[in-house]
């Protein structure tokens, strides 16, 4: 929410003082929770300090949601909101299975190639749609996204004939899930191995963090998020800068579409349920508000490693099945009330 | 109006401390009753303090306060309420759901049989009688949402008066109302005070204190520094009582010169709100437009820019101005500090560097999209050093610097385009007098360099100093142009109020 207009009738009111942003109050609040609880699980349990656990398990894991929460914060820090994410991870994943079926005859880079180029355009596609929706018919970003979300679940259905598992043809299976399950050694050994999944994340990562950071595009985006009448205002075309921040999404949907296709070799239309709402969480735990102008990656990236940490050491720590959700929406919500404390922006608000 | 004018408010030796810095410096105010008394002065003069006092908000006030011809402690705005003192602000409280008739009586539902429910047919008729007392006629049934900003200001006095209020504060109340609204308003207040209630008219607003208040106090750096009857004085002297001695010495010496034709406006229209504008503005000159809130003038301005449709042409030198939008005339050369900072200027929580290069990233951007940090800054440092914008911070988050100096930025992001043609509406709007001049200085040079600006203000002295021409808008048409130099204050604002034949 933006701030209300307050005239400055009062010479040297206290709200003048510049704290630091609140952003980076809540960002720091997550590291530390982040620190002591590595620190405490490494001195409680053998499992965690593990390079199997840390790096197969908790990162491998993490690093297809960290995709699309890149895409995310790209959205989020515009102002938007997108739920269909879910949805269109599974769109794509089902074009990538579909293609590979297509080209079942072809070499395996061509077959490879040409269905990831797919994927990449049908994510693109899908937010794309997402965008033109929000930005140029001026629908609600939560209506829109909800929407789509339902309607790329129907396509993903029809495409895989009501619901049937489409699987990688055999003779292309064993090079494409190299996308998950490929490693790549450190250190001139393989006693340390980073996985695939990672490798690509980290891409991801740097690619998104130099756009957002470094391009005009990403000053607009940020600029769209703080105040997007102002913005117009200033001749800048905000519709299209909103659009391709969904588009960017979509795309991030392509890459882990591909990356866990990898991993099952099949393609559902089930699959990826409930996955918007973690990305949102790892967004929203980082520091990024809704409603945007702030945040930004590296907030991102911290929210998604807390909760995938929790994730990791739920069952380390015996916590029981039906207990973890509890857990996992206490964890975001004090993160969040905290953040609401801090700022002193409850209900009371200012006068 | 009243034969024995009874003061209900009488504050005494009111003053007001933030952070040890004096925001009222020991002021006396009353308030008689069946009047109105006005309050104006500059933005930071003390006015909407003041009134926060009397609404209870600031309880650590020092002074004395009497009310009704007791004394009173106003220690928190319940508290006030129950005095008799009632606010109706700026940014109106009403509930946008709810009835007009809930709203009313909104705290005062009548209960009805069942514990806990309320009785609706009887909440209808009361709030109907409230209505009718006041002679208002809205809707009650309606949600008041879906009502005007002026007929939801009428339902917030309505709750008001229903509260047995007595003494009411009206807090800038024409500043986001247009036109025929303002009138209606006023004879709503003029009325109010022919039942005896005591009324504080907060204001900036010079030219519309002779329509509305029978006395006016000045307020200047938080001390009251006169009080007339409205009868006796002159526009020209409360300006003069606002900005004390300085007024002279705040404008720069006119030294532009008009040149050949840079903007054709014809046949501007929007139906409803303003029609058939037409002018032409010239390099190097300085085009006031006057008018009173609600005249039209903005949209005219945002209209121009592109920021709303209109019908009519618009050419920038020679070339017409097709399709005009907020993008296509920036790209073209014309610039616009919109009237209302905060909603339409400022990138809240982006630093000053990013607001100020928001409007040139294409110019600052290498191959590729790329934009190097280092550009933006010293981009910015180049506009913060020439606008003199302090503190002298590219990285502080805007809405961290005053008012005067988010404009100085905002300017600045402009300046960076070197448009050919700027548009300045109440560019001064909330600033502090030395950013005033610094601005007046600004717009003299823009103006010498060949430029075109079009400044629209309701400060009309502001208008008689910098303007080469004034165009007098009155209810969405041209009526009228005089030559800015020579020009008195009281004519450009005797040229606003005059009705037609």
């Amino acid at each position: 929410m933006p701030d209300q207009p307050d005239q400055p009738d009062k010479p040297e009111a206290p709200s003048r003082r510049w704290k630091p942003s609140f952003q980076v109050v809540q960002a720091g609040t997550v590291l530390l929770v982040l620190l002591v609880l590595c620190a405490v699980s490494a001195a409680r349990t053998t499992t965690f300090l593990t390079w199997r656990n840390l790096v197969y398990n908790l990162l491998t894991n993490a690093a297809y949601l960290g995709i699309i929460a890149c895409g995310m914060t790209f959205v989020m820090v515009a102002g938007g909101f997108d739920l269909s994410v879910g949805s269109t991870t599974t769109v794509c994943s089902v074009v990538a299975v579909l293609v590979l079926q297509g080209m079942g005859g072809q070499p395996a880079w061509m077959a490879i190639t040409v269905a990831v180029l797919a994927t990449a355009a049908a994510g693109v596609l899908l937010g794309a749609a997402n965008g033109a929706c929000v930005s140029y018919v001026g629908v609600n970003p939560f209506v829109t996204t909800l929407s789509t979300m339902l309607i790329f679940r129907g396509i993903a259905l029809i495409m895989t004939q009501g619901g049937q598992t489409l699987s990688v043809p055999l003779a292309l299976k064993k090079t494409f899930s190299q996308t998950y399950w490929g490693k790549v050694d450190l250190f001139g050994s393989a006693a340390h191995q980073l996985t695939v999944p990672i490798l690509i994340f980290l891409g991801v990562f740097v690619v998104s963090v130099f756009i957002l950071r470094f391009t005009r595009f990403g000053h607009y985006v940020y600029a769209v998020g703080g105040n997007e009448n102002a913005t117009w205002l200033a001749g800048i075309n905000t519709s299209l800068v909103k659009a391709t921040t969904y588009a960017i999404c979509g795309l991030t949907c392509a890459i882990a579409a591909v990356i866990y296709t990898g991993m099952s070799n099949t393609g559902q239309a089930a699959s990826y349920q409930g996955l918007e709402l973690l990305v949102i969480a790892s967004v929203i735990v980082g520091g990024t508000p809704l409603g945007g102008g702030a945040g930004g990656l590296f907030f991102t990236l911290i929210g998604l490693l807390l909760l995938s940490v929790i994730e990791n050491l739920l069952p380390q720590f015996g916590v029981q099945e039906e207990y973890r959700n509890i857990v996992r929406g206490l964890i975001i919500l004090v993160v969040v009330a905290m953040d609401v404390l801090v700022r002193g922006t409850g209900r009371k608000g200012k006068g | 109006m009243a034969s024995a004018p009874t003061p209900v408010l009488r504050m005494q030796g009111i003053v007001k401390r933030f952070a040890g810095v004096r925001a009222l410096d020991g002021v006396d105010f009353d308030v008689r009753a069946g009047e109105v008394h006005a309050l104006i002065g500059e933005n930071g003069a003390g006015k909407s303090t003041l009134m926060n006092v009397l609404a209870g908000r600031f309880p650590d006030y020092e002074g004395r306060i009497h009310l009704f011809g007791q004394e009173a402690r106003l220690a928190s705005p319940r508290q006030a309420l129950a005095l008799g003192v009632g606010v109706i602000y700026q940014e109106l409280s009403v509930l946008p759901n709810l009835t007009v008739a809930e709203n009313i009586l909104l705290g005062h539902e009548p209960p009805g049989r069942v514990p806990g429910t309320l009785d609706r047919r009887t909440l209808v008729r009361q709030a109907q009688d409230v209505l009718d007392a006041l002679g208002f006629r809205l809707p009650v049934g309606e949600p008041v949402g879906r009502l005007s900003h002026a007929r939801q200001c009428l339902v917030e006095i309505a709750h008001a008066i229903r509260k047995n209020v007595r003494l009411l504060v009206f807090d800038e109340p024409t500043a986001s109302l247009a036109g025929d609204d303002v009138e209606r308003l006023f004879a709503v207040i003029r009325d109010l005070r022919a039942r005896g209630i005591g009324i504080a008219y907060i204001s900036h607003r010079l030219a519309e204190l002779p329509q509305i208040a029978d006395r006016v106090t000045v307020l200047r750096d938080g001390k009251a520094v006169g009080t007339r009857d409205i009868a006796d004085v002159k526009v020209a002297e409360l300006s003069h009582m606002m900005l004390g001695r300085r007024l002279t010495e705040m404008f720069p010496e006119k030294r532009n010169q008009p040149a050949e034709p840079i903007l054709r406006v014809e046949g501007l229209s929007r139906p409803g709100v303003f029609e058939d504008i037409s002018f032409t503005l010239r390099r190097g000159e300085i085009l006031g437009i006057a008018g009173l809130v609600g005249s039209g003038r903005t949209e005219i301005a945002r209209a121009i820019f592109g920021a709303d449709r209109a019908a009519g042409r618009c050419a920038l030198e020679g070339r017409p101005l097709a399709r005009r939008s907020p993008r296509r005339c920036t790209a073209r050369g014309i610039g616009m500090i919109q009237e209302n900072r905060t909603l339409d200027g400022n990138v809240t929580g982006l630093s000053v560097e990013r607001n100020i290069g928001i409007g040139v990233l294409d110019r600052l951007t290498a191959f590729g999209g790329v934009l190097p940090p280092r550009r933006v800054r010293r981009n910015a440092q180049r506009m913060i050093e020439r606008m003199d914008v302090r503190p002298r911070d590219p990285a502080r988050p805007i809405q961290t610097l005053s008012g005067g100096n988010q404009q100085k930025a905002i300017l600045g992001r402009w300046l960076c385009r070197d448009p050919k043609v700027l548009i300045l509406d109440e560019p001064t709007q909330g600033i502090d007098v030395g950013t005033k001049a610094q601005i007046y200085r600004l717009i003299m040079d823009l103006a010498s360099d060949g430029r075109g600006i079009i400044l629209i203000s309701s400060e009309f002295f502001e208008l008689v100093n910098l303007a080469d021409r004034i165009l007098v808008v009155r209810d969405g048409r041209l009526v009228g142009e005089m030559p800015g130099p020579g020009t008195e204050v009281d004519a450009v604002f005797a040229a606003c109020v005059r009705k037609g034949a």
